[in-house]
């Protein structure tokens, strides 16, 4: 839920809730008043009537004048009536109708006898003008209401608009490219603030993403620049005279081994980058095309050891690192020749959403930890780190890689 | 050729000048970012490696300074850093390529000869080893005139075996030229051999002598016999 939602929710519900109980306490205020006043009228009436018994000895005559009604019933000796007020109807005459009134009941003495008073007064006017006031009210409720909600969503819309701006730099940050998070044009303090921290956050983690690729960048030239030198003597020490087979060997296990840890070096600091998200080459890489040309790269290495490859290709596009995409593959097929029988089989599916790489192989079921660094089968001469960069790289873009084994084959199955 | 090596790993330095001198080649090398400026200032050469770590400098700094003083010189950019950045800026800033070290010297005498072919105006497009040409342009392969048929990957190693003639190159320096060093396959080169030994056979066909040897097991060697 949004702030300024949540935050008009509040404002709404409390305020209609206060316009309400105001308005009760109001109509009841009102109705006590005028009802009151009212009443005053009818006492008045009263001690008039009151009044004129003692004076002239009679009762004034019944009458019907200005919506005031009086009416006189003699009562045998042995009725009283309890003074009292009461609401009841008041017929008026003049427009030949019922309309509410409010009475007074009331008893006089004349001469030994006690006649009932009843003095009623219209109300229509006192009820008309509640509710007139009470339409008001209602009226100024709904516009107050009104002007609230529009106020909350333009001023607050208009107001907010800062953090907003703020927010979509966030968002599009990105630490290996140079845009910065831009000051915003507002004068209110917070979000002046969480520009400003945003900001100084922005450099600080470019920094530190500098200081890292420096630190990887470092490392890699560092045992690199021996390596370097080891490979290039060692093809500077074939050209100077002539070996005999035995001093080839030993050449060629020297290479072998320099090789190795090439790789081994390589695939370690190949690691750390992609842990570190320092490859951002994302582009849109058509799988289909690339598995069909790392085909051709493999062939020789397919046809050595007359290895069946049953192929199922559908177009599959992931956007992903091209160099990670090439590893990604090389990796999966390197895997499935190297672990394969003589005359063994290879079967690569891909859809739109998975690609299975399927071999057949020298043993059972793997059970050792396969994605995990330096786990490898015994007498592997791979690096142990191929299917952990594989496992890597997939996790990176989010893609789910997993093995089993089916029908005596093994596979590795990656949904993107 | 004149090649000009910037590099300040000393004895890296020495097996690679070791390596490109001789058939007419001269080599100079320097250590350091001045010496290099230096160097460019005063002479022109047909190709530069140019290692981008160097005492004194950014190796890219050289390349800014090469390009400003408008020179023609092929650029080949030798460098550990091995991250995908400095390959796309080096290129940019108008390198003519990038080697990742380590890397097999025979890798880069067959991308220098690459470089100095496409940088000269004088349109040297043939190569050719005593009775054997190839016309780059064309991707024409003639043995005494007489033009033969090789496949892609027989193709590459010809011209791979011309670029380091007289030189020993191991099977681990021809897997990585002809399939990518991405390809890990360090256990086993025996695939190699079926396309030299298809090269050979093609060429001598033709009537060429048989000037490619295997050396010790370790690899081959196209020379004169």
């Amino acid at each position: 839920m949004k702030l300024a939602q949540r935050y008009n929710r509040a404002n709404l519900i409390t305020s209609f809730i206060i316009l309400a109980i105001t308005g009760v306490i109001y109509y009841i205020a009102i109705h006590f008043i005028l009802t009151s006043n009212l009443d005053k009228d009818l006492v008045i009436e009263e001690r008039e009537i009151e009044a004129y018994v003692k004076n002239y000895g009679i009762l004034p005559a019944p009458g019907d004048f200005l919506h005031q009604k009086v009416t006189y019933k003699k009562l045998t000796s042995s009725q009283t009536v309890e003074r009292n007020f009461s609401y009841d109807h008041f017929y008026n005459e003049d427009e030949k109708k019922n309309e509410p009134g409010r009475s007074l009941t009331t008893m006089v003495s004349l001469k030994g006898a006690g006649y009932q008073v009843t003095i009623s007064k219209s109300r229509v006017e006192s009820e008309d003008l509640v509710q007139l006031i009470f339409a008001i009210t209602l009226a100024v409720t709904v516009l107050l209401l009104i002007s609230l909600l529009l106020i909350n969503r333009f001023l607050l819309q208009r107001i907010w608009s800062p953090f907003y701006s703020t927010l979509g730099m966030m968002k599009a940050f990105n630490i290996t490219q140079k845009d910065e998070i831009k000051p915003n044009n507002t004068t209110i303090d917070e979000f002046n603030e969480l520009n400003e921290s945003a900001h100084a956050m922005a450099i600080r983690v470019r920094k530190d993403y500098h200081e890292l690729k420096n630190f990887t960048d470092n490392a890699s030239h560092e045992m690199m620049t021996p390596l370097a030198i080891i490979n290039s003597k060692l093809d500077s020490l074939l050209q100077t005279d002539t070996f005999s087979v035995a001093q080839g060997a030993i050449i060629e296990d020297i290479y072998t081994a320099i090789g190795r840890l090439i790789k081994l070096n390589q695939s370690l600091l190949l690691l750390s980058k992609i842990e570190n998200k320092l490859i951002s080459d994302i582009q849109t890489i058509d799988f289909q095309e690339l598995i069909k040309e790392k085909m051709i790269q493999f062939q020789e290495l397919f046809e050595k050891n007359e290895l069946i490859l049953k192929q199922q290709l559908e177009p599959c596009k992931v956007n992903m690192s091209k160099y990670l995409a090439d590893i990604l593959l090389n990796n999966l097929f390197a895997n499935a020749i190297r672990h394969n029988i003589y005359r063994g089989s290879i079967s690569i599916i891909l859809n739109s959403n998975m690609l299975l790489v399927e071999n057949t192989g020298k043993t059972d079921q793997l059970n050792y930890k396969l994605f995990e660094r330096f786990s490898k089968s015994a007498g592997s001469e791979g690096t142990g780190l191929g299917l952990a960069i594989s496992k890597q790289i997939c996790n990176l873009y989010g893609f789910e890689i997993s093995y089993h084994y089916f029908e005596n084959a093994h596979q590795f199955k990656v949904k993107f | 050729m004149k090649i000009l090596v910037i590099e300040d790993e000393e004895s890296l330095m020495q097996s690679i000048v070791s390596y490109l001198k001789g058939e007419g080649n001269i080599c100079e090398m320097v250590n350091s970012y001045w010496n290099a400026l230096e160097k460019i200032n005063l002479y022109s050469y047909d190709c530069i490696l140019l290692d981008l770590t160097l005492p004194g400098g950014d190796g890219l700094k050289i390349l800014s300074e090469l390009k400003k003083m408008n020179k023609q010189e092929g650029v080949l950019i030798i460098s550990a850093r091995h991250s995908l950045d400095d390959k796309l800026n080096g290129l940019e800033m108008g390198a003519d390529d990038y080697l990742v070290k380590p890397f097999h010297l025979s890798e880069l005498k067959a991308r220098i000869t690459a470089i100095v072919r496409r940088k000269s105006f004088s349109g040297s497009n043939v190569m050719s080893f005593n009775e054997i040409s190839v016309n780059l342009l064309a991707m024409d392969v003639k043995v005494n005139d007489k033009s033969i048929i090789l496949t892609k990957k027989e193709y590459d190693l010809l011209i791979y075996f011309i670029s380091n003639q007289g030189k020993v190159i191991t099977k681990n320096a021809i897997a990585e030229h002809l399939w990518g060093d991405e390809i890990d396959m360090s256990d086993d080169f025996d695939f190699i051999y079926t396309h030299i030994k298809n090269l050979r056979k093609k060429l001598i066909e033709a009537g060429a002598k048989d000037y490619i040897k295997s050396m010790y097991g370790v690899g081959y060697k196209l020379g004169n016999i």
